[in-house]
This record gives structure tokens, C-alpha cells and sequence, in this order.
């Protein structure tokens, strides 16, 4: 196979802060080549400027064999280079058609929305897709926007395309479909290059690996005569021991959710008549496919969202009309799954984002006069005990990376000693260590006697962590397991149609 | 407001990069992951220099002769005595209608109504002046009290289509800031029109009425007011409680929901507190300035307001700074009418300049130039 692209000896750096420090980098044609590395370890800054999107500060990039210099997005357009974002860009209110014209201009108008409407069809029927051109990108889902995104890249005659991330969003189901989209491309004789953290897709869809780590290539490497141990231990320099589960100590009945109903915001019923309890000292898992009622179900329990029916009682007191301020007087905590939008206000410092729940109860001052010493002690204490990297005096939220973020919010949510703690996806987009001190956290929130409820996309997660698991499934837990769970009943209950 | 380095920093990057070329140096064109105090002090004097030297352009276009640009327009308005006190005067109401907007957008309430509750503000300081006779000693305090109310009644409705029906508060203000000039003019036309020269304003104030001068050309105790509330303001946002909860409300809002910050209720005090300070912008001008309800006392300065806010970046120390000055161009676009007869328009331009200058210095901010050799 020829070499598509190599990327030699990369620096690059943010006034600061070193980003990249010499990375090496090379794909072959026709092959699905990843680039694991923990949060923070340089994948995406290297892939941006593959993608032209960053000037390195020195190194060489060749495509081809041929030393280019890649001035920018368009140039790198030229050069068939096409990146698939983490996060889509997208018009949402404009037809498929249009977004794809926007990043494919040129030609007379009219010629060229047609011709574009002729290869979104025929490149849609190839990869079995299944996206019509007039469809509305808002109205579709998550794992169909990615699909625009990768016939945007193609229709733009893109051959090295880059995928930054693009199961973070996706259930299993679709990430493993989109993986199959990818290979059956690269077999077509296109690179694709996958930047990922998770290792069995690295496994089971890669040809080839590179593993980062702080800004440096460290090895690249054949998954197939790697097991994912070796490919973990590759990415976070030393072996990671998850915490291993001890029995439950159970106590009353913390959190109570009898029949709930909810509405999504487009009005369509997805809480169907759901009903579960979580003791003191249990991880109560909800497992399921994405899309089945989770989210909405988390918002009802947080009280950002009005159920139409059934009832929910923390501490045995009935909350199903209160607000969330209510709800965590009386010890509910919330671990969000998007925490850019929920858990951090990325502008404002560390201090801040880590003392705002608690400011309520005086202990950070009165009215009149807030205690900013007694906050940046606190946090100061916070990011020691919960080991957040990457903090300054008076550093804002928004300099953290994805796990000390999460982290973060994990150190305040658990600051109050709360006595139910909701914890939606909390590790999505972390790497191998971070996602196992997130862990560690529920674990020792369990074994402090909180009741602990986990919702999760990641099978593995759920499994691994919790002493019973619910199913949902069409907006109903279907089924009950407590641990140890058998995988494929969980699995047949979850795509069942009962 | 932006969210920035939303992704650990890695994410926040993709989509703005742009390459210019130009010979054998190209500028390249990326956003910032961070940057520090003083390198954004940096860019906004260099922004600000930039505006001067447009303005200064502008003026010798105009006939205006170089040479005598910066003593006229800085020295003589800033360091002369009279000419400070009338920079000073000019400074009050836009120093109070500045930290009005400012309290505003901290909660993310585009508060365009400035002007109509400056006028409510003016209409509750004449209510206690022509109705309340009695202690003279109350009678200013009770004014200012009746001006704070007034301003805060009349930024209530939109408040409560906003909360309740979700209804833009952009257009609700602003579009009451018509209703409270048609009210202004019935007043002065009809039952407030002075009785003595039958013109339409008010009656004069009586003297208990009037704030008093501070000994200091024309300036009154509305100067000293308006540096109380600068004080007031800044204690309220940097230190209270409230103002920790409107950091929240401003940076991200669902996040201030979640975590349990009482987000209404910040929001309607903060915005109580808008309409507040502007009725009390009115009150100085009606007590201060004009000792009367007039037709156009309340004329722009509510965009005057918003103007300030946004170059102050809501910061109320920096809303005292750009309050000044604006009070300064003023003065010096009076100047500049009278004794070069430059065009009103001209004197606009000029303020235009160097508020779009400023304005244009946030792109620096988030973005960084870079000139890199081509090869």
C-alpha cells in the first residue's frame, strides 16, 4: 500500500502552552489507521492541522510523498483532506442539500444543487445511508448528522478523511454501523483516519495505530497482535486498575420514581410509565440504547423538565413538583452527561464553578459579602483530593480538559454529601483513566451510603459498576438484574420488543 | 457572550483559520485558546490609539487644522476647569444610564427601554416636586426614591412577558420607550405644561426641589450619586450574593438552573435594579440639569447607555472610565461645532470611530494574527 500521508516531527504550541512537541504521524492509502491517546495527549491539535486548520509551528507535512505546506481549510480541501469534527458543522435549520452545497460551492447555482442532490442520493445509496437531500438537519438524529458530515467530506472529494471522535456521540449499535461505513470506504482505496479512545474499535476496525501521549508519538503499532490491555497500557503509560467492587451495604429507599411520563421537547412521549427505586448504598444502573427515554428521564428527576404524569420522592419526600434548588436541599446530586452545557460555566474561574452549590448555605458568606478566600481555599482542597490537572490560580473552567472537567463537577457534586446522586454518562469522552477515577468515585459515594442512580449508553460501564441494572426500553424499565448480570439477557431485553 | 475553550481547549478551535497571502509574508489567522490580562489591556489601547487617529483624519478632513487637534480636543476639554465641570455634568447621566444597562446584560436582559424609564423616572421625581409640598429636606430624597420607582415600574411589564410568556425583551423595551415619550408629551402638553410661559415643559422646580451645586462650575450632587451607585454597583456585582448568582445567569444559564442558583428571581432583580438606575438618571437630569420635565430630557440616552455597557464589558469601574470620556466627547464635539463648525454629523462619526474601534478590538481578543514566511 502507498503512503497517503506523513506528518513529521509536528510542534505546536498556544502561547504557552505546548500542545505538540515533534509528533510523527503516517497513513497508507486503504487503510482505517487510529490515533488513540488520552484527553489532552495532541490527537485533535495534530489532526487539526492536518486538517489546515492550525499553522504548525515547525515540522513537514507530506501528502503523497510531496512536501506541502497547508495554508488553510480550503487548501487542505484541495489536497483531499476532509475532517469529520467532534462537534458537526452543521446549519441545523437548512435541507442536507444545502449544508452540503455550503461547504461545496461553486458552479452555476442551479446546475450545482441539482448535481449535488444526484451525488447526495447516489453516495447515500452506496453507504447505505438512507439520507434524502431535502431532509432538515436539524430534525435528524445524531448518528445522521455524522453521515451528512462524511458525504460532505466525500462530495467535496475528500480521500484522507479524518473522523475526530465519532463514537463519542453515537450508541453502540451506530458506532458499529458507522465503523462498517468506514472500512467498506477505506477498502474503496480512501485513508481514513480515526481519532478515538476507546480500544476495541481500535481492535476490531483498525489496520494500523498510533498512540500519543503529552503531545509525542509513542508507538505505532498493528492492533491485531496487540490485546486492548497492551493497547491501554500503551496510552496511559502504566497499567490501570479498575477499583474492585465490594458488596453493598444496603439502606432505605433513597430515590423513588413510580410510573413517571414525560414528554421530549418536540412533544413526543418517550417517559413511558416508568417506575424503579434506588436504596442507600446501591448503584442502580438504567441501561439501554440511546434514545429510549434516558435523557428526558433525567431531566425529570433533576426537575428541569415537568413530567405529565407519576410521581418522584427523594428521601421519602415527594418532588414531583419541585424545583431543582428543592431537590438538592434535600441531597440530590448531578453528574450531567453534557457537561459543558450543565455542569461547568467554562468563563468563570475553578473557585466558582466548584463553590456555587453550596453558596446557599452560608458557608461562603452571607448576602452581602461573599467569601472568595474560603472559596479558593476550598477548591484549592477539592482539586488536590480529586487530583484535577491543569489548574492555575484562578484558572477558569473552560482551561480544563474533558476528565478534569469532569472531574470538576464530580469534586462539587459530591462536596454536600449528598445522599442520591444521578449520574448520566460520566464518562463519555474520557480516557481510560479519567473514566476509572470517575468510577472510583461512584464506588466510594456507594460505600459512603449514597444511593447511586447511573445512566449509561456504555454497556461495559453499567455492568462493571452496578449492583443491579434496570433495562429501558421504550420508555419503561422492562427488566430488573442485580449483579452479577448475563450480558445478553441485558442485550435482549434492551432491543427486545416487548 | 462566546463560550470559549469549550472542549479542554482542543475543540474550541475548529472552524475559524483564514490565510491571506501577500508576497512572501502570509498572515495567518487563528483563535486564541487564552489570553492575559495585560495582552487584552494591550489590544484595546491599540484599538483605541487606532479610533483616535481615525477621528484625528476625519477632523483635518474637515478643515480642522492638525496641529491644533490634540490641544483643543484633549488638553482644553480635559484640563481646563470649566470646560472639566461640563465634562463632568455631562458625565452623570450617562454614567447612571451606563451602570443601568450594564446590571442588565449581566443577567442577559437586553434592557433597550432606558430611555422610557428614564422618563418614568423623571415623571416620579416631578409627582413628589409639584405634589408633595411640605419638609423641603425630604423632598429631594423622596424624588430620587419616586425616580427609582418609577424607572423599575416601567421595566416591569416587559419583565413579566419575558418570564412568563417568553415574549423578546429587545422589542418590549424598546418599543415602550415610545408609549413613555407619547405619555411625556401629553404631560407637557397637557396637564403639566408650564403655566408661566405656556411652553411645552413642565413648571420649574422649586428651589428645595433642586440638587444642589458641589462648588465646582455647574456640577451638582447628581455626580456624587452617580459615583455612590458606581460603588453600589460594583459592590453588588463583585461581592453580594446576587451578583455571584448573576455570574452564573450570564455564563450559562441551564448550568445556573442545574446547580441550584435561584435564576428568576436573580433576574428580576437585577432587572428591577436596570429600570431603577435609569429612573434615577432621570431624576438627575430633571433635578440637576433642567429643574423641569422637558421634551427631549431623556433623548439617546438610552443608547448612550447600552454603548457604554458594551465598551465597559459590563464592568461598572470601567463604566465610570468610558462614562467620562463620552462626557468629554461631548464637550469636545460642542467645541468643535462651535468654534470650527464642524457638521453635527461629523461630531457623530468621530464618536462612531471610536466606539467601533473599541468594538473591533474583541476579534483581537479571540483571534490572533500571525505572519508566517511562505515558502
Amino acid at each position: 500500500m502507498q503512503i497517503a500521508v506523513v506528518m513529521e516531527s509536528i510542534h505546536k504550541s498556544f502561547d504557552r502552552f505546548v500542545a505538540l512537541r515533534g509528533a510523527t504521524f503516517s497513513a497508507k492509502w486503504g487503510e482505517v489507521h487510529a490515533l488513540l491517546g488520552e484527553n489532552g495527549a495532541g490527537k485533535s491539535t495534530l489532526m487539526n492541522v492536518l486538517a489546515g486548520l492550525y499553522l504548525p509551528d515547525s515540522g513537514c507535512i507530506r501528502i503523497n510523498g510531496e512536501i506541502v505546506e497547508i495554508s488553510g481549510p480550503a487548501h487542505a480541501k484541495r489536497l483531499q483532506i476532509g475532517m469529520v469534527h467532534q462537534n458537526f458543522k452543521l446549519v441545523m435549520p437548512f435541507s442536507v442539500l444545502d449544508n452540503v452545497l455550503l461547504a461545496n460551492p461553486g458552479g452555476s447555482w442551479r446546475n450545482r444543487r441539482s448535481e449535488l442532490a444526484a451525488s447526495i442520493r447516489e453516495r447515500s445509496e452506496e453507504l447505505d445511508f438512507n439520507i434524502s437531500p431535502d431532509a432538515i438537519v436539524g430534525s435528524l438524529s445524531i448518528a445522521e448528522r455524522q453521515r451528512i458530515e462524511i458525504l460532505k467530506g466525500l462530495i467535496g472529494g475528500a480521500r484522507i478523511l479524518i473522523l475526530d471522535e465519532p463514537s463519542a456521540v453515537l450508541t453502540d449499535e451506530e458506532t458499529e454501523r458507522m465503523l462498517q461505513t468506514l472500512r467498506q470506504l477505506a477498502e474503496a482505496g480512501a485513508c481514513i483516519i480515526l481519532v478515538t479512545h476507546k480500544l476495541n474499535e481500535v481492535k476490531q476496525f483498525a489496520d494500523s495505530v498510533t498512540v500519543m501521549r503529552a503531545g509525542e508519538t509513542v508507538a505505532e503499532a498493528d492492533p491485531e497482535s496487540q490485546s486492548v490491555a497492551d493497547l491501554a497500557r500503551l496510552v496511559v503509560g502504566e497499567q490501570v486498575a479498575e477499583a474492585p467492587h465490594r458488596a453493598p451495604q444496603l439502606g432505605g429507599v433513597q430515590l423513588a420514581v413510580r410510573d413517571l411520563v414525560a414528554a421530549s421537547d418536540n412533544g413526543a412521549t418517550t417517559v413511558r410509565g416508568a417506575s424503579f427505586e434506588v436504596r442507600a448504598g446501591e448503584i442502580y444502573g438504567i441501561a439501554g440504547v440511546g434514545g429510549n427515554g434516558q435523557a428526558e428521564l433525567a431531566e425529570v428527576i433533576m426537575g428541569l423538565r415537568a413530567p405529565a404524569a407519576g410521581a418522584l420522592a427523594i428521601c421519602g419526600v415527594d418532588v414531583t413538583c419541585a424545583g431543582p434548588q428543592r431537590r438538592r436541599a434535600l441531597g440530590l446530586a448531578y453528574i450531567p452527561a453534557d457537561r459543558y452545557t450543565f455542569g461547568l460555566a467554562s468563563s468563570l474561574p475553578i473557585a466558582e464553578n466548584f463553590c456555587v452549590a453550596q453558596i446557599r448555605s452560608g458557608h461562603y458568606g452571607g448576602w452581602t459579602w461573599v467569601r472568595g478566600d474560603r472559596m479558593r481555599a476550598d477548591a484549592a482542597e477539592a482539586v488536590k483530593a480529586f487530583n484535577i490537572a491543569g489548574t492555575r490560580n484562578g484558572a477558569k473552567a473552560g482551561m480544563l480538559s474533558g476528565g478534569n472537567a469532569q472531574k470538576l463537577v464530580i469534586a462539587r457534586e459530591f462536596s454536600g454529601n449528598p445522599r442520591a446522586i444521578l449520574a448520566q454518562t460520566p464518562t463519555r469522552g474520557l480516557d481510560v483513566r479519567a473514566c476509572a477515577a470517575v468510577h472510583e468515585n461512584l464506588l466510594n459515594a456507594r460505600d459512603r451510603g449514597a444511593a447511586v442512580l447511573l445512566i449509561s449508553e456504555d454497556l461495559d460501564e453499567v455492568t462493571a459498576l452496578s449492583d443491579r441494572v434496570g433495562v429501558m426500553n421504550r420508555g419503561r424499565i422492562v427488566r430488573e438484574f442485580s449483579s452479577p448480570v448475563d450480558r445478553h439477557q441485558i442485550g435482549e431485553a434492551m432491543f427486545g420488543h416487548a | 457572550m462566546r463560550e470559549r475553550g469549550n472542549d479542554g481547549g482542543q475543540q474550541a478551535v475548529v472552524g475559524k483559520s483564514a490565510a491571506v497571502s501577500s508576497g512572501h509574508w502570509r498572515a495567518v489567522l487563528e483563535v486564541r485558546q487564552s489570553i492575559s490580562g495585560p495582552q487584552k489591556a494591550l489590544i484595546v489601547a491599540v484599538m483605541l490609539a487606532v479610533g483616535l487617529a481615525i477621528s484625528a483624519i476625519i477632523l483635518i478632513l474637515n478643515g480642522v487644522q492638525a496641529s491644533s487637534i490634540f490641544d483643543e480636543l484633549i488638553v482644553q476639554t480635559f484640563f481646563n476647569r470649566e470646560s472639566l465641570a461640563s465634562v463632568l455634568v455631562s458625565t452623570t447621566p450617562i454614567l447612571l444610564v451606563g451602570l443601568a444597562a450594564a446590571i442588565g446584560f449581566r443577567v442577559r436582559f437586553w434592557n433597550i427601554g432606558i430611555e422610557g424609564q428614564i422618563i418614568f423616572g423623571g415623571v416620579g421625581a416631578s409627582l413628589i416636586a409639584f405634589y408633595c409640598p411640605g419638609s423641603g429636606a425630604l423632598r429631594l430624597p423622596l424624588m430620587g426614591i419616586a425616580a427609582l420607582i418609577g424607572g423599575a415600574l416601567w421595566v416591569l411589564p416587559t419583565l413579566f412577558l419575558k418570564l412568563r410568556l417568553r415574549v423578546n425583551e429587545i422589542i418590549t423595551t424598546l418599543l415602550l420607550n415610545y408609549v413613555a415619550y407619547n405619555f411625556l408629551m401629553y404631560l407637557v402638553y397637557g396637564p403639566w405644561q408650564d403655566p408661566v410661559d405656556r411652553f411645552p415643559h413642565s413648571a420649574k422646580f422649586e428651589a428645595v426641589a433642586r440638587l444642589p451645586g458641589i462648588g465646582f462650575g455647574r456640577v451638582d450632587v447628581g455626580l456624587l450619586i452617580g459615583v455612590a451607585m458606581v460603588v453600589v454597583v460594583w459592590w453588588l456585582m463583585q461581592r453580594s450574593r446576587l451578583g455571584f448568582y448573576m455570574r452564573f445567569v450570564e455564563a450559562k444559564t441551564r448550568m445556573a438552573i442545574v446547580v441550584g442558583v435561584p435564576v428568576i428571581s436573580t433576574q428580576i432583580a437585577a432587572v428591577l435594579l436596570s429600570g431603577a438606575l435609569s429612573g434615577l438618571a432621570g431624576f438627575a437630569i430633571a433635578a440637576g440639569q433642567e429643574y423641569r420635565l422637558t421634551q427631549s430630557f431623556a433623548l439617546d440616552f438610552g443608547f448612550t447607555g447600552v454603548v457604554v455597557a458594551f465598551l465597559a464589558r459590563n464592568n461598572p469601574i470601567l463604566v465610570a472610565v468610558v462614562s467620562f470620556l463620552m462626557g468629554g466627547l461631548a464637550v469636545a464635539g460642542q467645541a468643535m461645532k462651535v468654534f470650527y463648525q464642524v457638521p453635527v454629523a461629523v461630531v457623530g462619526l468621530i464618536q462612531a470611530s471610536i466606539v467601533l474601534s473599541i468594538a473591533a478590538s474583541e476579534f483581537f481578543i479571540h483571534h490572533r494574527v500571525r505572519f508566517v514566511r511562505a515558502c
